[in-house]
């Protein structure tokens, strides 16, 4: 199982969980099955071209799947992905 | 006490006064409470489409989804988040730490907002699994345009703790 951890705005998809477990091969194998268990995630993860928004970043163990393969980047059992969204703010 | 070489204050200023009236934001590298670096990050508030506005919360989302697009960097920043993960690699690959988030309040004091300090709080949660020293906020204000105003915090609890600038010339 590959253990996600969920940002607090999308926290409300998945009953107020923060952490997740579910079985996945790769990154973009584990959004869709997000999105099976959890309707809606996929959507918030994805833009209108399919690609990760640009204000979430998706970590791997600690390091960005954009520095590894990406979307493609392969998980194994015992992995843990983190989904961070980056800083904002505003007056 | 966090130490900044004048010749970054400066450029933090000039950022700003170049976004205006939209928000700028940046990351400010270094060691030791000592900066070394400026990084300026793209706002991409004015390019996010509606759905992604729901990153923010309650009265800040409200105002948000009334205002235009161009509107809506007025009053607030999204960080890129590409550009967030290659400033975090290039800073890791010279030895140095992430120190300190900035943006400007282009009409406004420099102190962080009830949005500032829910989505520093929220940022909190997620540092241990970046790998990152607790960071300091900083905000200019370019509500005096005259008189520009720095001023660095540590957000802790929901509380924003002013820090002591240092300038270096």
């Amino acid at each position: 199982m590959i253990t996600v951890r969920i940002p607090t705005p999308l926290r409300p998809m998945t009953g107020g969980k923060s952490e997740v477990e579910i079985q996945s091969s790769s990154i973009a194998d584990m959004i869709e099955n997000l999105g099976t268990t959890y309707p809606g995630i996929k959507e918030r993860l994805y833009d209108e071209q399919g690609e990760v928004r640009r204000f979430i970043n998706i970590y791997v163990n600690e390091e960005d799947i954009r520095f590894l393969t990406g979307k493609d980047t392969p998980l194994k059992d015992g992995d843990e992905v983190s989904i961070i969204p980056a800083i904002a703010g505003g007056k | 006490m966090l130490v900044i070489p004048q010749a970054i204050l400066d450029n933090m200023v000039d950022h700003a006064r170049e976004l205006a009236p939209h928000e700028c934001c940046g990351i400010l590298s270094g060691k030791d409470q000592v900066i070394d670096e400026c990084y300026r990050i793209t706002n991409i508030l004015a390019t996010m489409s509606e759905a992604d506005l729901s990153r923010f919360e309650g009265a800040k989302l409200s105002d948000l989804q009334r205002l235009s697009p161009e509107e809506r960097a007025d009053i607030a920043f999204q960080m890129d988040a590409k550009e967030m993960a290659l400033t975090q690699r290039d800073i890791r690959s010279k030895g140095l730490d992430l120190l300190a988030f900035y943006h400007s309040h282009t009409a406004s004091p420099a102190r962080p907002s009830q949005t500032d300090i829910a989505i520093a709080m929220e940022f909190e949660s997620y540092r241990s699994k970046l790998n990152l020293p607790e960071p300091f906020h900083l905000i200019v204000s370019l509500q005096n345009s005259h008189l520009p105003v720095i001023r660095a915090f540590r957000i802790q609890q929901s509380h924003a703790i002013e820090i002591s600038i240092n300038p270096l010339n």
